[in-house]
């Protein structure tokens, strides 16, 4: 009951997500500190999102507070997270509403 | 020349969070430096002069920031300057292109909301003032002396001026929490 719960209120924080959250949920399936988190997506979007501290900041705690990421350990002072449950099961959600975008506009 | 230079009620001038920070950075380009932010910043601060340079600065509004904000920040090579009430105060050097700690809309618009709530907080409380002094007058008038009812009038005059001034700010900053 709790879980359902949860689910449905993080589908109507976060369906439809912006680009940013999608990046840092999506690079969290790999256990990463914030600046770790704006490396990997700078990489992997080829230097066309950098994303900056304030936005990861934010974005981590809004995260965090919903249950979609969870902070495992520090490391010199950096808070390292990962995704949870309930974060797979949204960018799951998530990507299946892309990809229905995506083949119903390539069409 | 004076290698000094005070800047009284700078908050109230630059409104904007972003056009504080432009602010800041012009007045790096000039030469005009200010290495830590204090509580009373808003209504005076002292610039040093020094050789100019290109500074990106942040003004970021964090009631209770968590642990890891100071490190999250240093991490992305910000350098500390300390906090004018609620809003921390950050800066990096840089050549070509420009920093920024809110890279998307959203972060920007966020931003700025903060901003409003802590205006916000200050109008709820100068509102509550003007509405129990206002109550006062209404209603215990004639129990009170000649002079206790100037003061109190007095009062409501200088409390309602900063309610009103309260009001328009956060209207403007409203107006444009998308900047």
């Amino acid at each position: 009951m709790g879980i359902d719960n949860n689910l449905k209120k993080a589908r109507m924080r976060y369906i439809p997500m912006s680009e940013t959250m999608l990046y840092i949920l999506f690079s969290l399936k790999q256990e990463r500190h914030g600046y770790a988190i704006m490396q990997y997506v700078k990489k992997l979007t080829k230097g066309r999102i950098t994303l900056g501290a304030g936005t990861v900041y934010s974005s981590i705690g809004k995260l965090e507070n919903d249950g979609l990421i969870k902070g495992i350990c520090e490391e010199e002072r950096r808070k390292i997270y990962i995704i949870t449950a309930l974060g797979r099961e949204i960018l799951c959600e998530e990507t299946a509403r892309i990809t229905e975008l995506y083949k119903n506009i390539k069409e | 020349m004076s290698d000094r230079k005070c800047v009284l009620f700078s908050a109230f001038r630059y409104l904007l969070p972003s056009d504080y920070e432009n602010w800041l950075e012009r007045m790096a380009t000039e030469g005009w430096h200010i290495n830590h932010f204090r509580q009373w910043s808003s209504i005076f601060m002292v610039f040093r002069k020094g050789k100019p340079k290109r500074y990106r600065f942040v003004y970021d509004p964090q009631v209770s920031p968590r642990k890891e904000y100071i490190p999250t920040y240093e991490q992305f090579g910000w350098e500390y300057l300390g906090r004018m009430a609620s809003a921390h105060f950050w800066r990096m050097e840089y050549e070509g292109e420009r920093p920024e700690a809110f890279s998307d809309h959203e972060s920007i618009v966020k931003r700025n909301r903060r901003t409003i709530a802590a205006v916000s907080v200050s109008f709820i409380i100068f509102l509550m003032a003007v509405l129990a002094i206002g109550m006062v007058l209404l209603f215990f008038a004639d129990s009170l002396s000649n002079t206790d009812r100037t003061q109190l009038v007095i009062a409501e005059g200088f409390f309602g001026v900063i309610v009103i001034a309260l009001g328009v700010i956060m209207l403007f900053l409203r107006k444009n929490k998308s900047r």
